[in-house]
């Protein structure tokens, strides 16, 4: 097989407990290069503990994620941390540096992980500012940033160290709603760009419009993963059909 | 006995104004000392409490524990009469002996028992409260700051130093200023061991001349003045807040700004 064409990423029978709680019980999903895939279920169901699994902010109990082919659920040490310079990760809270500015958030991992010279560093990240559209925001610290502001400069970090794959867990979830879209623009110019994107969101209008991929996730398990219009259209899993019922009319599917 | 008259020409003036003088300067050189010692040493404390092993943690714990919560006076005596008497012998000679490179102006002895059991001890003192401030602020740094760091390939070292020390520091300066402030206050109590810092001098000059209402004015005035003076000093030179510190320039713009708007009010009313 033409390497091109190999999945970026593969998870194999994937598990996750704490302690007794299996919240991770046996996930399988390959994702393509430039593949940009929503993961939607109800809370709890194990979705944003999968993709910290993938850039290991938690340890894996049981199975194997192959990256580019390479067995990475050993790794320790130096080569972690190598592999999560290639995997940028976006949070729900942002969770800028809170004691530095746009620019320097954005160029500090350049700087002290990848020991780029300042200047080249700092150029990069204006690069990136200006990418989602930041340019004049370089020095104002996150506290004098709006929500959208402070996402898409999280955005523009993420970016930094050239990733090929980025993490977004719930990303606009904490955001006002006027700004939801101004971080979701910025979201949907990276696979274009052949960045995989893996996206646990809320959104539904973002899974159907730019997802080539939706997975549904509950108990711990992909339950379904289709294209969006397969998935919204004709959802094959009663538990997924219920969950839209209740996330895309919320009123009619409460029960008195 | 009359009402108290008030004699300062007598107090500052000859020797003892000598006596204060020197009394002053020595409270300057062993706080001085001691904050060196504190503050190297409450980073050693904050390491050992926050490494990731339960035994180093509990070591720490007992060592902060002893030192907050045991007077201050009963550690002096036991740095002075019992640890150094510890000591081998020939570094005690040493200690003991003359030195001229050690004698300050006002002949204030630096390398004596006295001298260095008191910034010892105010050192280990203050140090244990330091790390504990330090650990506070440390914890008041939200954890998605440490994720951050981590997910974008930093050690755990590097996460401390660049990400959570700089800003545990913001968190927490105004109550490391409080324990410098209070190293320095803490040093009269070295008068016990026989340092002669301004407490020891005021005391002095009292039972030459009788001025004690005067000497003590005065001694508490030199308290006073240096610690408004370090903690306003302090307290400028601290890290920026978390966020940054509002710029003069934009704190006038937002002023002019709110003016306008209340100007817009008043004009629409």
């Amino acid at each position: 097989m033409n390497p091109a064409d190999a999945p970026l990423i593969v998870l194999k029978n994937l598990h996750k407990r704490y302690g007794s709680l299996h919240v991770l019980r046996g996930v399988d999903l390959e994702v393509a290069r430039g593949e940009a895939i929503a993961i939607i279920g109800p809370s709890g169901s194990g979705k944003s503990t999968l993709i910290r699994l993938i850039n290991r902010l938690e340890t894996i109990s049981e199975g194997e994620i192959f990256i580019d082919g390479m067995p990475t659920a050993s790794f320790t040490g130096r080569r972690l941390r190598e592999l999560r310079t290639e995997i940028g990760f976006v949070f729900q809270q942002f969770n800028l540096y809170g004691h530095l500015n746009a620019l320097d958030n954005v160029s500090l991992a350049l700087r002290k992980v990848r020991g780029l010279p300042r200047a080249k560093a700092e150029a990069r990240a204006h690069e990136l500012l200006e990418r989602v559209g930041l340019a004049d925001k370089a020095r104002q610290y996150p506290a004098q940033l709006s929500g959208g502001q402070q996402q898409r400069v999280a955005i523009a970090r993420a970016l930094a160290t050239d990733p090929k794959t980025v993490l977004f867990d719930e990303p606009t979830s904490a955001l006002d709603p006027e700004m939801i879209g101004e971080v979701l623009a910025v979201m949907q110019e990276l696979p274009k760009n052949g960045i995989t994107i893996l996206v646990v969101t809320h959104e539904m209008s973002f899974a159907r419009e730019v997802a080539d991929r939706v997975a549904f996730i509950d108990g711990g398990k992909i339950l379904e993963l289709e294209p969006p219009a397969q998935f919204f259209g004709a959802p094959s899993h009663p538990r997924t059909r219920r969950f839209l019922k209740q996330v895309l009319s919320p009123l009619s599917a409460a029960e008195p | 006995m009359g009402g108290i008259t008030l004699n300062f020409g007598d107090v500052l003036a000859g020797q003892p104004g000598q006596w204060l003088l020197s009394g002053f300067l020595m409270t300057l050189y062993v706080s001085i000392a001691g904050s060196l010692v504190a503050t190297v040493l409450a980073v050693v404390l904050l390491a050992l409490r926050i490494a990731p092993s339960r035994a180093i943690n509990a070591i720490a714990i007992a060592i902060i524990e002893v030192f907050r919560n045991t007077p201050i006076l009963v550690q002096f005596l036991f740095w002075y009469f019992a640890a150094f008497g510890l000591l081998p012998r020939a570094v005690r000679d040493y200690v003991t002996d003359n030195h001229p490179w050690a004698v300050l102006p006002f002949n204030n002895v630096v390398l004596a028992p006295e001298y260095l059991a008191a910034a010892w001890g105010l050192g280990v003192f203050i140090a244990a409260f330091l790390a504990e401030e330090l650990r506070a602020g440390l914890n008041a740094v939200p954890k998605g700051q440490t994720e951050a760091a981590i997910s974008q390939g930093f050690t755990y070292g590097e996460t401390l130093r660049l990400i959570l020390l700089p800003q545990a520091l913001a968190n927490c300066w105004q109550p490391l200023v409080t324990q410098y402030l209070n190293l320095m206050k803490l040093s009269s109590i070295a008068s016990a061991i026989g340092l002669a810092e301004i407490t020891y001098q005021v005391r002095q000059v009292e039972s030459y001349n009788s001025h004690a209402f005067e000497a003590f004015a005065i001694g508490t005035a030199f308290y006073l003045l240096v610690g408004l003076a370090l903690g306003q000093a302090l307290g400028a030179l601290g890290p920026h807040p978390p966020g940054g510190r509002p710029r003069r320039a934009d704190l006038a713009a937002e002023k002019e700004a709110r003016a306008a708007e209340v100007a817009e009010a008043a004009s629409d009313a």
